[in-house]
């Protein structure tokens, strides 16, 4: 009775199928779900002769609707995003920080050097002298103020740094398991479906932390590793990463698999990692020095000044407080990068320029116009003191709007690559709504089938009995 | 394309959030009244807006010291037109003095009112500021201007201590202006005068004495020697208060400039920026409807 049999292969296919359906439609708001179709195959017949249709249909296996090369697109997205969109914050505090023009080094300058012309109008005037120190003093302020935010930016990225290293051993220990688990599942005749899903997520979360390349192994599992080629997971092994704090502030990347150790020296190391590497190189560094070399100039060039003039008694400013010199630079300085120096005296500030003239201004006019003097600025080169801050504010702002553009492009290319793979592996209800309906007309029609043959085969019984 | 059904919710997710960044944006510069909200809105124009800014900042500071150099230029010229009544009252008086048919007592009379305004010279000479700096000593302001010694000779007691040096204040960039007067050509004034009213008392003197005469004459050419001078610094005080003013007002014009430029460069076009608010608002509405429309779709609400 092949006719029975054949209708019951329909049916138990067509109750594969619905199950599968099920499964997707279930699954229609997972994240990361991969669709899955029911493959059918007709039955080759079994008994001889031509007029034997088949022995029915059979499902060999299940459809998972995948494509790797959108799944690579995706994570090259994330890794692109993230190393975007790390930065973005700092910038933006930085900007926000100095682009303020009232608490910025560029008022503070304003204030110090119109304390010094104000002080022009009578120079012996005590009061006025006095204000020349306040306005210093305030400038010196506003330099520490300014270094206070970039070294805290710089351990809030060290430790971010850290984090994100432990995330990314994580991740690469998870995929390494879930490997493991594909493989076994794989080779046990398992559906792996959920396990690849749920190992693809993990390389999509590492790909953001730093940017992979992931080759497909033969037995399900996927190798990943660093874009210059460091491994990171090796079918159910992974690697663990380390940040190994160096003396001057900055760190090192090691990286250790079974019994073999790396140093990272990579520059582009991509995802929130390479980010992070960007914005410490190329903003944050910088922009520390530069803050350094301008307050290193201030102190240098206006001590040097004010040495080369009287005080209000006629003596030399000494190397030593209280007549010594204005401002004090410690680069590394803990408490700050510029101070002025304790206990100095309005009456020893050395605007003259003959010790038996205090009246005499020509020492002030000096030290007013080392406002215009060139000072050597980091990555600025050589700009006028008075206007090094604008310069620096200005790279920061065309470094942040550079990276907003690249940000918005990465979000943008990203969002299009999760489309392009949802287009591929997501779920549409419609569609979904139509094969439901079909497999249980298939069904449905099978069952009929069976009844067809049950009614066949009664009327054979019947026909014997009469 | 196939389009997975939680496309429809991410577009929709993106729309919306693109859509409020960008309303939060245009209610941040409404609110301010400001174009650029973070350097990076527009670098090169927020560089040209702070370098209008440090120039303003200068601006304001010359201009203050313009105002401070007015009022010390007019005590000056106060204390200088001090000095010119008394050389008047006393070339006047030896005028008087010079006519012969004075007597003895008339000259010594006289004399002791030279003696007063010879005193309200060397003061005024003298004169300090609030912290007790000498105003006519050039740049040596801790020393007098003019030093009486008592116990000298008559005709040298008196010595010009101060320095005929310059103070000079900054008004500009680069552009300084002198604010002091100094008045060291007062010493031998006051030795003629001192001279003067020694000889006067002399008792018994006689203003037809040849050598009284001479000392008179002597005196009357000395003070109106004195007298040019003075006049000359209270001329150039004027000068100095007309370029003052000349240059405040090209600080105003500058400044003004500065300002309208600031303006033009960082400030909000509220009318562009209401267009824009308009458009985000409409684009907003339309998405939310469009995703009701599209996720009321179903076909299992067919079946």
């Amino acid at each position: 009775m092949s006719i029975i049999n054949n209708a019951l292969t329909g049916a138990a296919a067509s109750q594969i199928a619905l199950n599968t359906v099920s499964q997707n439609i279930a699954n229609l708001m997972t994240p990361g779900y991969t669709r899955q179709g029911t493959l059918m195959v007709s039955q080759r017949a079994t008994q001889a002769g031509t007029v034997s249709p088949g022995d029915g249909v059979k499902v060999p296996s299940l459809i998972r609707f995948s494509d790797s090369y959108k799944s690579q697109q995706m994570w090259q997205a994330a890794s692109e995003l993230s190393q975007r969109s790390i930065p973005q914050p700092y910038l933006t505090q930085l900007e926000q920080v100095m682009g303020d023009d009232e608490s910025s080094i560029n008022s503070g300058l304003d204030g110090f050097f119109g304390a010094l012309n104000a002080a022009s109008v009578e120079p012996t005037s005590l009061p006025l002298r006095q204000q020349v120190i306040t306005a210093a003093e305030a400038l010196a302020q506003r330099f520490n103020s300014l270094n206070q935010v970039l070294s805290n930016q710089q351990s809030s990225v060290s430790q971010q740094r850290v984090s994100t290293i432990d995330q990314i051993n994580s991740v690469s220990k998870s995929i390494a398991e879930l490997n493991n688990d594909i493989a076994i599942a794989q080779a046990t005749g398992t559906n792996a479906s959920s396990l690849i899903d749920a190992r693809d997520q993990k390389i999509d979360s590492l790909a953001s932390l730093v940017a992979v390349q992931v080759v497909e192994q033969p037995d399900g599992t996927r190798s990943v590793s660093l874009r210059d080629g460091q491994p990171l997971v090796v079918g159910s092994r992974s690697s663990n990463l380390s940040v190994q704090a160096n003396p001057d502030g900055s760190q090192t990347l090691k990286l250790a698999f079974s019994a073999e150790s790396f140093t990272i020296t990579s520059t582009r190391l991509g995802g929130q990692l390479g980010g992070l590497d960007d914005y410490e190189r190329d903003v944050l560094n910088p922009l520390r020095q530069s803050v350094s070399d301008l307050a290193g100039s201030v102190a240098e060039k206006v001590n040097t000044q004010l040495a080369a003039g009287y005080t209000m008694s006629g003596a030399t400013p000494t190397p030593a407080p209280p007549n010594g010199p204005l401002f004090t630079f410690d680069a590394s300085g803990s408490s700050g990068v510029l101070r002025v120096v304790d206990g100095v005296l309005a009456a020893d500030l050395a605007f003259s320029s003959d010790p038996t003239k205090p009246g005499n201004s020509d020492n002030l006019l000096k030290v007013i116009d080392v406002k215009n003097l060139s000072v050597t600025v980091g990555s600025l080169g050589s700009v006028r003191m008075g206007d090094a801050n604008t310069q620096m504010v200005g790279r920061l702002a065309m470094q942040s709007q550079q990276n907003q553009a690249s940000l918005a492009t990465a979000e943008t290319v990203r969002n299009q690559s999760e489309e392009s793979w949802k287009s591929t592996s997501g779920v549409n209800q419609d569609e979904e709504a139509v094969s439901l309906m079909q497999y249980q007309q298939m069904y449905q029609a099978n069952l009929k089938v069976i009844a067809v043959a049950n009614q066949l085969f009664d009327s054979t019984l019947a026909m014997m009995a009469g | 394309m196939r389009v997975a059904s939680t496309q429809y919710h991410t577009t929709m997710n993106t729309a919306l959030q693109n859509a409020s960044y960008r309303l939060e944006h245009v209610m941040q510069q409404m609110a301010s009244g400001n174009r650029i909200m973070v350097p990076s809105d527009d670098p090169v124009t927020s560089v040209r807006i702070a370098r209008l800014n440090r120039e303003e900042a200068a601006l304001d500071q010359y201009k203050e010291n313009i105002g401070a150099l007015r009022s010390r230029l007019q005590q000056n010229e106060a204390l200088l037109d001090g000095s010119v009544s008394d050389i008047l009252q006393a070339r006047d008086l030896l005028v008087w003095a010079n006519d012969g048919g004075n007597t003895t007592e008339d000259v010594a009379a006289m004399a002791n009112a030279l003696a007063a305004l010879r005193d309200s010279l060397f003061y005024s000479s003298n004169s300090v500021d609030q912290e007790g700096r000498f105003l006519f000593s050039g740049t040596a302001t801790a020393t007098k201007t003019i030093t009486l010694d008592p116990a000298a000779a008559s005709g040298a007691r008196y010595t010009a201590t101060g320095n005929s040096d310059s103070q000079k204040v900054v008004v500009g960039n680069g552009v300084t202006q002198t604010a002091n007067s100094t008045l060291q050509e007062m010493a031998p004034l006051l030795n003629l005068l001192d001279r003067t009213i020694d000889t006067l008392r002399t008792p018994g003197v006689q203003v037809n004495d040849p050598a009284v005469q001479a000392v008179l004459v002597a005196t009357l050419d000395g003070l109106d020697t004195g007298l040019n001078s003075i006049n000359t610094k209270i001329a150039t005080i004027g000068g100095a208060q007309n370029t003052l003013q000349t240059l405040e007002d090209n600080h105003g014009n500058v400044s003004l400039s500065n300002r309208q430029a600031a303006l033009t460069l960082g400030q909000l076009d509220y009318g562009d920026a209401a267009v824009k608010l308009n458009g985000y608002t409409t684009a907003v509405q339309a998405t939310q409807k469009a995703y009701a429309k599209v996720s009321a779709l179903s076909l299992f609400d067919m079946i």
